[in-house]
Parts: C-alpha cells; structure tokens; sequence
C-alpha cells in the first residue's frame, strides 16, 4: 500500500516537473507554427536585409561579453569580500540595485554619465551605442552573479581550499583563481546561460541605449513580429529561427569558455608562471561602495523627477530653473497605483513560492534518480525568445477559452519564476554536505524528516535568495501577464511599462520607484534572513577555526 | 499641375485646398449618402439599453498621460451617463491588439475597442476581423467632418465603416524658438540651421512612423510637392523624385545627433532627449502638444511650434469594434459618447489638446496648414530605401 502511494506520489511529482519544463517548448512550437503566410521563399528577403550580418554579431558579441565581463569582475569582487567578516551578509547592500529594472538602469546611465548628460557634456560615453548598452548590462549582471555566488558560496568549502592553497605556498590571490575560481564557474554555468540569454534578446534597452545603424538583431525581430505590413510576418518567422541558433550558439559559445578557463587555470597553476589578473583583484574592493553610490544617485534621480523637478534652462544655458517641487504626482496617481501593486505582489508571492517548491521537486526527483538532466532543459523558459513563446500560451490558452483572471497569470510566471529559482538552488542543492544526512539517518531519522530537517534547512539561505529572485523576476513580466491577462489584471510593470513608452519624465519615475519597492523588500528581507541560516560550509560560526 | 499651385498658394488657403482634394476623394469612391441611425431612434435606444452595466475594453497605447488622463475623465463620463465601464487596456504598441486578435482568429475577443490606423487598420480590415457599418449605426459619425477634414481614407485605405475617425494628427516639430526663429521650414533652412547647431537635430528612426513622415515631408518639400506622390510609385516616378531626397540626407546626416550614427528610437524618446535639452527639436502628431507639455512644465518656455512650409501632413487616428468583441453596444455608445461634443471639446482643451474631428468644434485654429498623405507605396519605398542606404 505504502509502495503504491508512493509510487503515485512519484509519477505525478514527475508528471507536474515535466509539465512546467515542457510549457516553453509547447509555447514556441505553437508560436512558431508557419501559418500560410510563411514560405521558403521569404528567406531570400530575410538574408538581404541591410546589416543583418553586423546587426547579428553584434548582439551575440554583446550578449556574450557583457555575461563574461559580468562574471569576471562579480567573481573579483566576491573574493575581495567572501572572508571579510564585517561584509558577510553584502548581499543586502545589493539590494537596491538587484530591485532596479533593466531599463530604469539603462536609464539613469544615460541620463547622468552620457555625452550631453547631467554632469558631462563629452564623456565619451554615447547616449546610443554599444558600449553604453553594455555598461548598463554589466551594472545589472554584476549584482545577479554576486547574489548567486553568495548562493553557491554558502555549500563550497571555500575556507578548506584558501588554507589548503595558502599551506602550499601559494598567495591568496591564486588560491581563488586556480582552487576557487573553477568550481564555481561550473556551478553557475546555469546563470551564465541565463545572463546571455537574457542580453540577446532583450528589445526594451536595445531600444533606449543601444545602437541602432545597425539595430540589434532583437529590435529587428521585434519589429517584424508585431508588424503586419506585407511580408513583414514571413521576415519575423526566419528571424525567429535565427534567434534560436543564436541561442544555441551562445551555449556552446558558454560551455566552450568553461573548458578553455578550466583549461587555463589548470596551465597556470602547475606552470606557476606570473599572473598578473590576481594583482588587481584588490582594486575590485572599491566596487560596492561605488555601485552604492551609483544606485543612490540614480534613485535620487527618480525621485527628484517624481516631485516634479526639471532642468529646463534657456537653450544651452548652464543656469537650471528648478521648477517647484510637488507631491501632486504621487498623490493623484496614488489612486490608480494601488490596486496594480497588490495584484503584482500577490501573483509574485504565489508564483515565486511554486517555483521555488517545483524547482526543489525537480532537483529532488533527479537527486533520487541519481541523474541530472542537461541544464538547458531546465532553462528554456528564460532562453527560449519570450515573445513567440507565450505566443504560443496565448493561442493554447484562447482555444480552451478558460477566461482570463490571475490564476492563468500566475501560470504563465511559473515557467520563469521556475527556472530562475532552478538556476539558483542547483549548485547549493547539489553541494550539500552529504555527511548531515548520513548523521541524520544514523539518529534514525526518516529519509522525509532528514530531506525536511537537515537539507531543506541547509538549504535555506539559497531557497530565501531564490525566492527574492523568482519573485522578482514575477513582477517584472510583462508580455505574459498583458497576453493571458489581457488587461483584466492590471500589475504594476503592465502599467509601467506602458509608461515607459511615452516622454513624460516626472511619470516614468514614479513608475520606476513604484516597480522597485516590491523586488526591493523581498531581496532585502531575504539577505537578512539568509544570515540567520548557516549553509554546509557558510555562516559566521565556521568562520574561525 | 494642381500640386505645383499647392506650394505657391498662401498657408490659409491650404485648407480650402484640401477640402477641394478630399471632395475629390470621396467623389472618387462613390460616397453614397447613407441614413445615419439618430439619437432617439429605436434603435439606438435598444444598443442603449443593451448597453448599460456592460464593460468595455478598450486596447489603446498607455504611454501617454494626457490620454491616459483624458481616458480616465471619458470613464467617469461614461459610468456617469451610461452605466458602462470602460477600462482603459494600456499597450505599449498598436500592434498588441492585432496580434491578439490573429491568435483569437474569430473566437470570441478579449478586446471591446481599439485605437487603431495606418498598416493594423489595413490589415485587420483585409481579414474581416472588423466590425463593419460603424458610420451608419453611430448616431454621432453623423456630425464628423468628412467634409473639412482628411478622415475617410485611413493611410490610402478606405475606412468603408470599418473604422471612426476620432481626432486628428498633423506632423510638426518642438523646437526652440532661438535655434528655429522662422515659422515655418523648408529642406533648405533646416540644412542651415544643423550645419549652425550641429548634432541638436535628429529624427525617429525609420521605419517609425513620426521619422518615416519627417522624410516624407522634406520630400514633399524637395520636389515641390510633386503631383506623383500622390499616386502609385511607377518606377519612373521613383527614379526621378527620391535621389533629391537621398542627396539631401547624405548632406544632412553628418551634422545630426551622434552624426547620424544612431536615431531615436521614437518620437518618445526624442521628446525626452529635448526635455534634457540635448536636443533643439523634437517631433510630434499632434498640433497642439507643445502647449499642453508647456503648460505642464514638460518643456521649456521657449519652446515653440514649426511646420514644413508645405503644409503638415495630416492623417487621423481612429476607433474600431473587433467583430468577434464580446459588448460590440457598449462599444458603439462609448465611440457615440467619444464623438459628442462635449468628449471632442475636453479632448481638445483638456490636457490632450487633439483636434476634434466633428464639424461643430471644427476650428481652423486648433490645426495647422494640412498637406494630404503620400500614397502608400511611397511610405513602403522610403522605409526600405532608407534602411538599404542608411540603416545598415
């Protein structure tokens, strides 16, 4: 009897896993099934289009830099404050910035260090270009790739490996690089893909900071995806398709560069040549003091524009006429802000907490099977292009004509909310010390009450940070929340996002500030809570042995 | 020949013009007098009725808060003297509600109403995804003015009842009336003033819309509003008229905004980039939002209005019912309620400031000269040439 039950429980726990992880694929084939406007034929004008060829190695190029970049410099920073005691808990300090989006980012770079800006009238940085799509990029990804590292950090015996390196001889910037760096790189390959996936084919900031003679490949796809002019469509299907090689090109272009570091490390550390990477490492100390104040600076922006400041001069004159400021904004929004915000963190709370049980079912499921299956897979939802894939959701979702209320929202978040928790939880799943089970088993416990007592527990702090993430990650949908919603459910990114389409200034900041409060306690929140919760191998009481 | 008299003519009688050219339109299609259902006819009082305590949805852009407002003040009107909802759906693009309506194909609709014109109408209108006799079941559309205004063809497409006009974009430009002291501009004065003010001037990036019209008109003004513009492109046509306009912007774009190396993306962010004063000019559609931004300090003071000497050209935005929408009544009375004097009028004054499009309101001062739109293929040929010349 027992058997059965759990046999039952086992299938349908597969069943549901698959069912989540398979909802992306279904979405693209179904949004990309050729209607009869599609035909070979269309290839031809597709592949003439003038700067196709710049426009697409540019994407990748920026897609795949900004992602290394971003790991490089993150990976220099954690090193500078993984063993500081005083900085343990730096993911709060990172909080602000995490909560930020994209585009409000993008945004406040422009506004304050571009050519023409607020305070440089030729910085060298153009308003459009990019370098400056990059720079925004890297700003945002840095933070990402820290708070995983943080996650990752807390089940690596990171501590054992310095003093094992440092009895060796070796300084301690070596011992990060060569006994360190590798085995954290492979556990955040799945953030890395992410990253990559995510800049490729982003069309928001592409639009605001990025180049456009050429456009990015991901403006052209958008254009054409939304336009219904003759053959427009048909232009829109092929480039889709290349958006998908794209896609896999980047992985392998991934998986290629986590051979060839490992590779390199490995070269180095046994020719015990000169390494001059290492010595900068420290520079890298002044990063967070630095992007504090970044953040503060860009949320003050917001802010003063929100209370209506504006800097009109006469033409070109360096006197500002600082125009009064007013809580009138805030005040006759307030009405209209109130009820999105509750539908955004009600749909985040659900949809952040089944993401993060289903990716631990997945993770669970495959542990017990003894076999993981290829991180891609568990992916897709992030690096599949979104548009054609909930496309896919939409006409799935009218033919069962199933109504349209928040439940069908919380769905179509799942997948994303899913995937990122996945993408956070499988490197500290996978690390915890198996040593704590074994114990648990021998005081006899039961195989459920030491998964509950013992690895949920160590789990902890990586589950609060994926929660922060896939909560996040929730509010910020827009596309499937407007296409299964279609407008029923108002949140506050559909409202902001609309928004950030026109020109008024005092607005878009409100909205910005208004979509950063929610991401902005749950990453808050759960840096301070994952304190309180050691890892296997973090927390401040290992600290001194 | 008519075209040629058209630059030479003074700016007032432009609209009289015009009026002569739409006349010559509607005369081409046959326009034949239809009944138009009245105000108190049976009826209308059964969609009235059939109506009430309905919900409408209604997919229109969000981007901007003057509609956005207004749209806010026409729901209170609305649940006020009808007992409709109206609720407002904000899009980022006009293109949302088409790709829905595709998915959908016929089932039942999540869209009650839509904002709508140019390509979208085009193509919805081609696959009968559209509620049609609008005209003849609307009492109001009786009062638009078809007769004074440019609002039967939408972008060379009739509307046919397919859609309702319901206010009115004119091309202009935002600029700062030091750099622009002239009223009005021409291809030629525009060169001088960005060769003077390098790299305050720019335009959308075709193929936007606002920066496909922006060349449109310095090709209306370079070829002195040849009479083939206004027809299909013969290749001929083609061959003759569109180098001048490719010369000219080989001259112009190294004095532009990052030297012609990148555009706006919209006339969004072109406004925004004015605002921050890195710009001396923005683009607009709607004639009178330099006063509306002014007056809410979006702008600075010295801003000022220009058009092209030509006339701007002028094109409607437009109201249409999806045939498959689930409250087509409640929707008729609320495009009846957007047509009545008193919605035309608070959109116009009101913080919008978009012309009204029926004849009781019709003022010649609320638009400017009008210039009527290029045929359509000369929009598709510009779009591309540009991109094949400039885009890459």
């Amino acid at each position: 009897m027992a058997a059965t039950i759990r046999r039952i429980g086992l299938t349908s726990a597969w069943l549901l896993v698959s069912l989540i992880s398979l909802l992306p694929i279904l979405g693209i084939v179904v949004g990309l099934w050729p209607s009869e406007l599609v035909n070979i034929a269309d290839i031809k004008p597709f592949l003439a289009y003038q700067g196709l060829s710049v426009s697409v190695f540019m994407t990748l190029f920026s897609a795949i830099f900004s992602t290394l970049i971003s790991l490089y410099i993150a990976f220099m920073v954690y090193s500078q404050y993984h063993l500081s005691r005083r900085l343990q808990s730096f993911e709060k300090y990172l909080a602000p910035l995490l909560s930020l989006p994209h585009l409000a980012i993008a945004l406040g770079l422009v506004f304050l260090f571009s050519d023409g800006s607020l305070f440089f009238a030729d910085s060298g940085l153009p308003r459009k270009g990019l370098s400056t799509l990059i720079i925004a990029i890297v700003i945002k990804e840095v933070p990402f790739f820290l708070l995983i590292f943080s996650a990752i950090g807390r089940q690596l015996p990171i501590k054992y490996w310095l003093l094992q390196g440092k009895a060796l001889g070796y300084q301690d910037y070596r011992c990060w690089w060569f006994l360190v760096f590798p085995p954290l790189l492979k556990q955040s390959r799945l953030a890395l893909l992410a990253a990559t996936a995510y800049t490729l084919s982003v069309v928001d900031i592409s639009l605001l900071v990025g180049p456009n003679i050429p456009e990015l490949f991901a403006v052209s796809v958008y254009r054409w995806q939304s336009s219904f002019a003759a053959g427009d469509q048909g232009l829109a299907f092929w480039s889709n398709a290349l958006l998908l090689i794209l896609l896999a090109m980047s992985v392998f272009i991934l998986y290629a560069h986590e051979k060839f570091a490992f590779a390199g490390c490995k070269a180095l550390a046994t020719q015990g040549s000169r390494f001059l990477i290492g010595k900068i490492n420290p520079m890298f100390k002044a990063w967070l003091p630095m992007l504090g104040l970044l953040t503060a600076m860009m949320v003050l922006v917001f802010a003063l524009w929100s209370f209506g400041l504006n800097w009109h001069g006469n033409w070109h004159s360096d006197g500002f006429a600082l125009t009064q400021l007013t809580p009138k904004l805030w005040q006759d929004e307030w009405l209209f802000f109130a009820l999105p915000l509750q539908n955004s963190l009600l749909i985040g709370l659900l949809a952040g907490l089944l993401g993060v049980a289903c990716a631990l079912l997945a993770l669970e499921l495959q542990c017990q099977k003894g076999k993981y299956w290829p991180d891609y897979y568990w992916l897709l939802a992030i690096i599949l292009p979104q548009l054609s894939m909930v496309l896919g959701w939409q006409i799935m979702h009218i033919w069962y004509q199933g109504g349209y209320h928040s439940g069908w929202i919380v769905l179509s978040h799942l997948p994303f909310t899913f995937a990122y928790a996945y993408l956070v939880l499988k490197g500290p799943f996978q690390n915890v010390e198996p040593g704590y089970e074994l114990l648990a088993a021998s005081f006899g416990y039961s195989a459920w009450q030491s998964w509950w007592q013992v690895r949920f527990r160590l789990l902890l702090p990586a589950i609060f940070t994926a929660f922060a993430i896939a909560f996040s990650v929730s509010i910020a949908q827009y596309i499937p929340t407007l296409m299964m919603g279609a407008g029923r459910v108002t949140t506050i990114t559909t409202e902001a996002v609309a928004i950030g389409t026109g020109s008024q200034q005092d607005l878009i900041a409100l909205y910005v500030l208004l979509q950063s409060i929610l991401p902005f306690m749950a990453f808050f929140v759960a840096a301070l809570l994952a304190r309180r919760f050691r890892g296997s191998m973090g927390g401040q009481d290992v600290r001194d042995y | 020949m008519t075209f040629r008299l058209f630059k030479s003519l003074n700016s007032g009688f432009v609209l009289c013009f015009l009026l002569l050219f739409v006349v010559k339109v509607n005369a081409d299609e046959e326009l034949k007098p239809v009944a138009i259902v009245e105000e108190n006819s049976d009826q209308w009082q059964q969609t009235l009725k059939a109506a009430q305590g309905q919900s409408v949805y209604f997919y229109a852009w969000g981007g901007s808060k003057a509609v956005n407002d207004y749209l806010r003040w026409a729901t209170r009107e609305l649940a006020k003297q009808y007992r409709i909802k109206l609720i407002h759906v904000k899009v980022t693009d006009p293109s949302e509600p088409v790709s829905r309506l595709k998915a959908e194909n016929g089932r039942t609709s999540a869209i009650d109403l839509m904002w709508v014109n140019g390509e979208n109408f085009a193509y919805l209108k081609q696959q009968g995804f559209l509620l049609g006799d609008l005209w003849t079941a609307i009492p109001n559309a009786a009062f638009l003015a078809v007769d004074k205004l440019p609002i039967t063809v939408d972008f060379g497409e009739p509307m046919h009842g397919f859609e309702v006009p319901w206010g009115i974009g004119q091309f202009n430009l935002i600029a700062e009336e030091a750099v622009y002291p002239q009223p009005q501009l021409s291809a030629k004065s525009l060169l001088v003033i960005a060769k003077k003010h390098p790299k305050t001037v720019t335009y959308p990036r075709p193929p936007e819309f606002h920066g496909t019209t922006f060349l449109k008109q310095l090709l209306v003004n370079l070829s002195d509003a040849d009479p083939r513009l206004y027809q299909l492109a013969s290749q001929q046509a083609k061959n003759e008229l569109l180098p001048v306009l490719w010369q000219y912007l080989d001259k112009l774009h190294p004095y532009l905004w990052q030297q012609g190396q990148a555009f706006p993306s919209s006339a969004a962010e072109q406004l925004l980039l004015y605002q921050q004063q890195n710009l001396s000019m923005a683009v607009s559609f709607n004639p009178n939002q330099w006063l509306k931004e002014k007056s809410t300090k979006q702008i600075s003071k010295s801003s000022v209005r220009r058009s092209f000497i030509d006339g701007a050209i002028t094109n409607s935005h437009n109201l249409a019912i999806p045939k498959s929408a689930p409250s087509p009544e409640a929707a008729k009375v609320v495009i009846n309620f957007m047509l009545s004097e008193k919605a035309q009028q608070e959109k116009f004054t009101g913080v919008w400031g978009d012309p009204s499009v029926i004849n009781s309101l019709f003022d010649d001062k609320a638009t400017m000269p009008a210039h009527p739109e290029l045929h359509s293929s000369w929009h598709v040929l510009i779009e591309e040439t540009w991109q094949q010349r400039y885009g890459g």
